[in-house]
């Protein structure tokens, strides 16, 4: 079971933006992550439809996060699409289908979890495993 | 967020077997018309199946595969972890992993792990195929 390079990476992108103070540009998020710039500038996309990144043009432009109650689940959804584990969607057994249930389960499972996972705390590790040193 | 066609024939053949098998070792072939899944992939999920001590094949005439223990005893966690390698969202680090990376590994891929096999572990086949699990609360 997997998450796409999509969700891995945008996940990374929001917890990096989330320890910045001001506007990043494309160009440091890189630096950061080791995502190219061409993926960041795609990843964006998703992201910024959904209110969760904010982009400024200008000098000091560059994006920031939206809102600071952001969670894991906001930015899987915006960038894997959808959290469905099985492609039910449209099967005509689905009704009667045991096996549907159980994606279900988990689909429900993973989302309801990633509620409860705040970016500004996963940031906030960030930060803290770096004053430590450890990293 | 993905199950592999492993994950899913193989459970759905589990629950085939589970239901037909109390009338002799289960055919291939039936599961294939029943469930319409293709048989030559059917037998790639069996062998990996049987391997794994879920299932025992039974050779010659009227022969097919058979349920290797108790519904009751099977855990679909276990199973799935099986059929997908790894049903962990949590990834070896490979190569170096930047302080976001580990940062996400420790803080929310090795919890949401936790949390899935809490849910999942005490989930049985025998469950699934009654179909009256569902009352399990998150």
């Amino acid at each position: 079971m997997k998450l796409s390079t999509k969700g891995r990476y945008s996940l990374e992108t929001l917890v990096y933006l989330a320890t910045c103070r001001e506007n990043c540009s494309i160009r440091s998020i890189s630096e950061a992550t080791g995502i190219s710039s061409g993926y960041l500038e795609q990843l964006m996309i998703p992201l910024k439809k959904a209110g969760l990144v904010d982009a400024e043009r200008g000098v000091q432009g560059g994006y920031r996060i939206a809102r600071k109650d952001i969670t894991c689940a906001e930015v899987l959804l915006a960038s894997e699409g959808d959290f469905l584990p099985a492609p039910c969607k449209g099967c005509s057994q689905s009704d009667f289908c045991k096996t549907h249930q159980i994606w279900s389960l988990l689909q429900n499972t993973v989302v309801e979890f990633s509620k409860e996972i705040l970016i500004e705390s996963l940031a906030a590790h960030l930060v803290e495993s770096e004053e430590g040193g450890g990293i | 967020m993905k199950i592999s066609t492993r994950g899913r024939y193989g459970l759905r053949l589990l629950v085939d077997i589970a239901e037909h098998g109390n009338e002799g070792p289960v055919a291939l072939s039936h599961v294939a018309v029943r469930q319409n899944l293709s048989e030559k992939y059917l037998q790639q999920v069996a062998l990996l199946l049987t391997r794994g001590g879920y299932l025992l094949s039974v050779k010659g005439a009227g022969g097919g595969y058979l349920l290797n223990m108790e519904p009751d005893k099977m855990s679909i966690y276990q199973v799935l972890d099986l059929l997908e390698g790894n049903i962990a969202f949590e990834e070896t680090p490979q190569g170096e992993e930047s302080a976001i990376q580990r940062c996400i590994r420790l803080h929310y891929y090795q919890k949401l792990d936790l949390e899935v096999k809490r849910v999942f572990k005490d989930i049985t086949l025998d469950e699934v195929t009654k179909a009256d699990w569902f009352s399990y609360v998150i």
